[in-house]
């Protein structure tokens, strides 16, 4: 069985697998993806370390210049001579050392970390991307549809900050921490026990009081904001149909109820961690305090020169800047985790390496033939094929026809292996189509699908997706062909038009074609189009198979049809009804007067 | 220049919503003033204490200066936190307001209009995008006023104690804004220079991902991933150059920041030296520096939050300056718990208005209650007169249209695919409103009447389903309809006998977008659903699109018996009934037929009428 029936049905279903994540291996996720980050690994140490040097200068600025007033003042006030023999240059260009040191550690950081979370997302961005294409469009689509793309995006960016808000953050306050600690040291042990204890502590209270909101809140926030999105875009949606039915009271109100309950949850997160945030405030003047009590007690006890005393306390307020932070690290850090959770559901866990299959070319001739064929989409109740078989030889021009949404495009998923069939073989070329990967299928057939994308670019830039190798009177006899060339002439930027956002929207007739135009500009024995004439006036529509077939009089072509109108086009006329394909003989169908061409 | 004129209107926007959440901001900034006053009070009796010890040599014992200590402390964390939660308040009251008001003048909008944004556009705008002000409101808002508070504290009571260091700090402390203002300005003037090509290579992931089907099916995924490291690449460029620039903001901060504080340890330590100065003044403003530029920085780093609101708010008034051009549907039908703050939304959202009207919109006559409940006469006839109508004010789609539409009887609309069928439909429906000419509604005494008393139910190309139940679905509009009164329309509409045959009846749930229907099923549901709010007027675009025969037949079926009534049915009169349709299955049925061509329409004879 080949890895990618096995990939499809383990597939997990997020909603049920969340809970059973939460409870184990909560590091586990988010570590994982940072097997991703190694190629850019020195440039990660490298922000890392800049963000020490500027914290370490900030402090040192602070320190030296707590020793240094008090020092001064301590010769100023033993007499003249004292305070002659003082060496003011050496500690005066140290502050002036470290606060020049700061302004450029503090920007190089920025650029430098800014840099590598972009790098950081493009990396995770082309992972994903790998991940998701081989099980494309199967997995991509969840039950309310929509959002599910849009969150690979906001994901990804989630992911990378969980360097720059959270990892950050998080190892400069322990990396400094510690050297605080040991400066500390050199001067009153005492001190730097106390240090200790307070980082320690804030660090301890931040971790207790954002526990809820790294356990339940903010997955809870990611739900309801989930379900509010997925409930305006039904609202969006259904507008027109909602005003006239006069349900807009009713969605105004199923709204107004959803941003209730994600306000409570946004609250409840803001007070944890700002409660945090005034915890670290807390422990930071608390610890100043006893650090001056124990200096006290040392100083009179002759165990500490005078001026390190200020030069203590000033420390200690400065050493805590690397904490306050540290709140919102934690809320960063659950929005990353929750992110690397449902990435690595959807994505498959980033230890193990891609399923590749490898891929069988198909033979002369490229005949397709179905046998025995049953099936049915993941979570459907009903089958879409049950033990339906088809032959189709190279060269034929069949038509597949039969009720809507009996599942005519399906046989485009089922060919190639978009989603598995449960019973039979699908031969191409006498090749069991599980035996190639859909890239390889692609080079024999081509297709004109239903829902053809067009990317954001030019008219231009969307053919050549079909072939990247088109010449401009290539794509100009497809879109002939498919009669779309006197829109395109009509045009002031012809092909370079751009479509979407930014340019031309088409219209659904005028997308229909440029599918059909793409279609044939790839190169293959095989052409299937899907619903080609939806949209289309009888004329156009006449116009355009007679100009298909003189274009391409070889080619094995395969439509999936409504219209009974271009049935005269093709040579065989198969009916795919009640499970089963079968071919069309014409009985009992509304559409029988109109068969006699 | 054109685009600080732009920056100004939403600046404006921007004081205006402001002026919604006045009580919380005002409560935020002055708790922020009460956490700073307490902040200096604190580094006041820390500087004593640590004077005392080491210079006095005054032993430390535990005495009044730990409740002051105490108070200070815990006034200063507790007002900080209530401050910042007032914040927080006042970021999520403006998102759900917000919110709430851009969906209403969506629905005001009508669905014509707003679909010149597109769906996937106004969707992401109204999640991400107005919740990009959250930030604004709850942090840059009162960090902004902190920054002027906190300062004027500290330089009050450096004031009070020393001259020079007063001096250092107020010419460093106002020249930040200053550059950081002129470096921001250089930073945004790259950005908007860029902001095309960087929202195209940032959507280029997302897109990517749309189209991997299409992808896949044309053998480009191996491809399609090199371009997207390309573009990331790219994309990644383009931001390090603007942030480049848009760092040295914060580097001017560090830049005076760090001067100041090196400045008032070697300028003190060398008075200190003299014996000029003393040691507590000396360490206090050394403690005070620090915080002196503190406000700024947490300023400057919620100053992207500024632009990210900017950047939202631009786009958000694309939404509110479409122009309301629905006056006969939901126009008074506002949300209910409406909020406390409502007078201020009145005030704003009149602002707003006014700036639509400036653009030339007809702001049509309110309504009081949903259309469907106000009805007292039966309409007769509706007839088109001279309408003209146009999308976008340019090219017009139809040019002096005049027909007439019949209770009792089936019109049709043909016409070649995009020769103005739906925009007449949408005329009808009041989706668009006509440039010239007007619908009217006859009684059955030929009387003219109100438009709104009239009911109108529609059933688009593409019906929406909603997530739930086939009944959920019926029930759109009607929440407590019986399940009697849903049998009887889906019997009307020939879908009871398919819905009766689901394993859960009417409590089926119907998947997204009805995935588990047929189009015929759909079609049928959706009548269905038009009919149990009992229309006089029935308006259908396409209802047998994409079709096979035998579903064609039976949509058609229950189409006209839907026009001429059953029997024992409610419906005695029949209704009014409007289809748009270039399917012969519909036309052979029809009673009326209106041609429309190049936006202009004729009637011609049915096919009835020619076998007769």
């Amino acid at each position: 069985m080949s890895g990618q029936e096995t990939m499809i049905h383990q597939a997990p279903f997020p909603i049920e697998t969340e809970q059973r994540q939460e409870k184990h291996g909560q590091r586990k996720v988010l570590s994982h993806f940072w097997r991703i980050a190694s190629p850019i690994r020195w440039h990660l140490f490298l922000s890392l370390f800049l963000a020490c040097v500027a914290a370490l200068s900030n402090f040192g600025l602070l320190f030296l210049s707590g020793w240094f007033l008090a020092a001064a003042a301590v010769a100023g006030l033993a007499g003249q001579v004292v305070a002659q023999t003082f060496n003011f240059m050496l500690p005066s260009a140290g502050v002036r050392f470290f606060a020049i040191f700061r302004i450029l550690a503090r920007y190089l950081e920025r650029i430098v970390t800014h840099d590598g979370a972009l790098r950081l997302t493009s990396l995770l961005r082309s992972w994903t991307y790998a991940r998701l294409a081989p099980r494309a469009p199967a997995d991509l689509l969840d039950a309310r549809g929509g959002d599910l793309l849009g969150r690979f995006v906001t994901e990804t960016d989630q992911i990378t900050s969980w360097y720059t808000d959270s990892a950050l953050p998080v190892l400069r306050a322990l990396l400094c921490g510690i050297i605080y600690i040991g400066v500390f040291a050199c001067a009153l042990p005492m001190a730097a026990f106390i240090l200790a204890c307070g980082l320690g502590g804030a660090a301890i209270a931040v971790w207790g009081l954002t526990r809820p909101v790294v356990h339940h809140l903010m997955a809870h926030a990611v739900k309801e904001r989930a379900e509010l999105q997925t409930d305006m875009a039904e609202t969006l949606q259904s507008l027109g149909e909602s005003l006239i039915l006069g349900a807009m009271p009713a969605r105004y109100n199923v709204l107004a109820t959803r941003q209730q309950r994600l306000d409570k949850v946004q609250l409840q997160a803001a007070t944890a961690e700002r409660l945090a945030a005034g915890c670290v405030t807390l422990f930071m003047f608390i610890t100043a305090i006893v650090v001056l009590v124990c200096a006290t007690n040392a100083l009179q006890a002759g165990r500490l020169l005078a001026p390190q005393l200020p030069m203590l306390v000033l420390g200690t307020l400065a050493a805590f800047d690397v904490m306050t932070v540290l709140p919102v690290a934690r809320l960063a850090s659950a929005t990353a985790q929750i992110a690397a959770e449902r990435l690595s559901e959807q994505c498959g866990d980033p230890d193990q390496k891609p399923i590749v299959k490898t891929s069988v070319p198909p033979q002369v001739p490229y005949d397709l033939q179905l046998k025995d064929i049953s099936f049915g989409y993941p979570n459907a109740e009903t089958l879409v094929l049950e033990r339906a078989s088809l032959s189709i030889q190279q060269g034929e021009r069949v038509a597949i026809i039969g009720p809507s949404g009996v599942g005519k495009s399906s046989l485009i998923n089922i060919l190639f292996g978009f989603w598995p069939v449960q019973e039979g073989r699908v031969l191409f070329g006498g090749v069991d189509v599980r035996e190639m990967d859909a890239e390889t299928l692609s080079q024999f057939i081509s297709v004109a699908a239903q829902d053809n994308h067009l990317f954001a670019g030019s008219m231009r830039d969307n053919l050549y997706v079909a072939n990247p190798e088109a010449t401009e009177s290539d794509m100009m006899e497809a879109l002939e062909t498919a009669q779309l060339a006197s829109f395109v002439a009509s045009l002031p930027e012809g092909l370079d038009t751009l479509l979407g956002n930014e340019g031309v929207r088409l219209s659904g007739g005028q997308a229909r074609r440029l599918a059909i135009a793409q279609a044939l500009l790839h190169p293959a024995p095989w052409l299937i189009l899907d619903e080609p004439t939806q949209g289309l006036d009888a004329a156009t529509e006449q116009e355009l198979m007679t100009a298909l077939l003189r274009a391409r009089p070889k080619t094995t072509i395969v439509c999936m049809t409504h219209s009974y109108a271009i049935l005269k086009f093709m040579c065989r006329v198969v009916c795919m009804d009640g499970k089963q394909l079968h071919p069309f003989t014409g009985e009992n169908e509304a559409g029988e007067s109109k068969m006699t061409h | 220049m054109a685009s600080s004129s732009v920056k100004r209107r939403e600046s404006k926007q921007l004081s205006l919503l402001a002026r919604r959440v006045r009580k919380w901001l005002t409560l935020a900034v002055a708790l922020g003033g009460v956490s700073a006053v307490c902040l200096v009070l604190l580094f006041v009796e820390i500087a004593r204490l640590v004077d005392d010890v080491t210079f006095r040599h005054v032993p430390l014992s535990v005495g009044h200066w730990a409740i002051i200590l105490s108070v200070c402390l815990v006034l200063t964390v507790l007002a900080q936190f209530l401050s910042d939660i007032a914040g927080t308040q006042a970021g999520l009251h403006i998102v759900g307001s917000v919110r709430k008001e851009a969906m209403t003048h969506l629905a005001n909008v009508g669905p014509v209009v707003a679909a010149r944004l597109p769906a996937g556009e106004v969707l992401t705008l109204l999640s991400d995008g107005v919740e990009a002000l959250e930030p604004y409101f709850a942090r840059y808002m009162p960090a902004a006023a902190k920054m002027v508070v906190q300062p004027l504290v500290i330089l009050a009571v450096v004031a009070g104690l020393d001259g020079w260091s007063l001096v250092i700090l107020l010419c460093t402390g106002p020249l930040i804004p200053v550059f950081m203002v002129l470096v921001g300005y250089r930073a945004q003037a790259l950005m908007d220079k860029q902001w095309v090509r960087m929202t195209i290579l940032g959507g280029g992931f997302l897109d990517a991902l749309r189209g991997l089907k299409t992808l896949r099916l044309f053998g480009r995924t191996a491809d399609s991933l090199e371009q997207i490291a390309k573009m990331a690449d790219e994309h990644r460029k383009m931001t390090l150059a603007v942030m480049k620039i848009a760092f040295l903001t914060s580097a001017s901060l560090e830049f005076f920041a760090s001067l100041s504080i090196a400045l008032i340890a070697v300028v003190f330590g060398c008075r200190l030296l003299a014996g000029t100065a003393d040691f507590r003044t000396a360490f206090l403003v050394l403690m005070l520096a620090p915080e002196y530029f503190m406000p700024l920085r947490n300023f400057s780093a919620s100053y992207h939050a500024r632009q990210n609101a900017m950047a939202a708010t631009t786009r958000l008034l694309d939404i509110f300056s479409l122009p309301v051009s629905l006056g006969r549907h939901n126009k008074n039908i506002v949300p209910e718990n409406e909020n406390i703050t409502s007078e201020k939304n009145g005030q704003s959202e009149q602002t707003k208005e006014q700036a639509v009207e400036q653009q030339a919109v007809v702001l049509v006559e309110a309504l009081p209650k949903p259309h469907y409940l106000k009805h007292t006469c039966e309409v007769e006839a509706l007839t088109c007169d001279q309408i003209c109508a146009s999308y976008d004010g340019q090219i017009s789609v139809l040019e002096y249209v005049v027909c007439r539409f019949e209770r009792h009887k089936l019109t049709v609309l043909d016409g070649a695919s995009g020769a103005g069928k739906s925009t007449l439909l949408s005329v009808l429906l009041g989706f668009l409103q006509p440039t010239s000419g007007c619908v009217c509604a006859w009684d059955n005494t030929g009387k003219l009447m109100d438009l709104d008393g009239v009911r109108m139910a529609w059933v688009p190309q593409r019906p929406l389903l909603v997530f739930g139940s086939v009944a959920d679905n019926l029930r759109l509009g009607i929440e407590d309809a019986s399940l009697e009164a849903l049998k009887q329309a889906a019997h009307q509409a020939d879908a009871l006998s398919f819905i009766e045959a689901l394993p859960q009846g009417f409590d089926t749930p119907i998947g997204e977008r009805g995935s588990r229907l047929s189009g015929g099923q759909i079609r049928r549901l959706a009548l269905a659903r038009a009919l149990l709010h009992e229309p006089d007027v029935l308006i259908l675009d396409e209802p047998t699109a994409g079709l096979d025969p035998a579903s064609t037949q039976r949509v058609c079926e229950a189409i006209k018996r839907c026009t001429y009534g059953d029997k024992q049915g409610r419906n005695k009169q029949g209704r009014i009934v409007i289809a748009a349709t270039h399917q012969s299955e519909l036309l052979a049925r029809a009673d009326t037929v209106f041609r429309i061509e190049d936006g202009r329409v004729t009637e011609v004879l049915t096919c009835k009428e020619t076998v007769a």
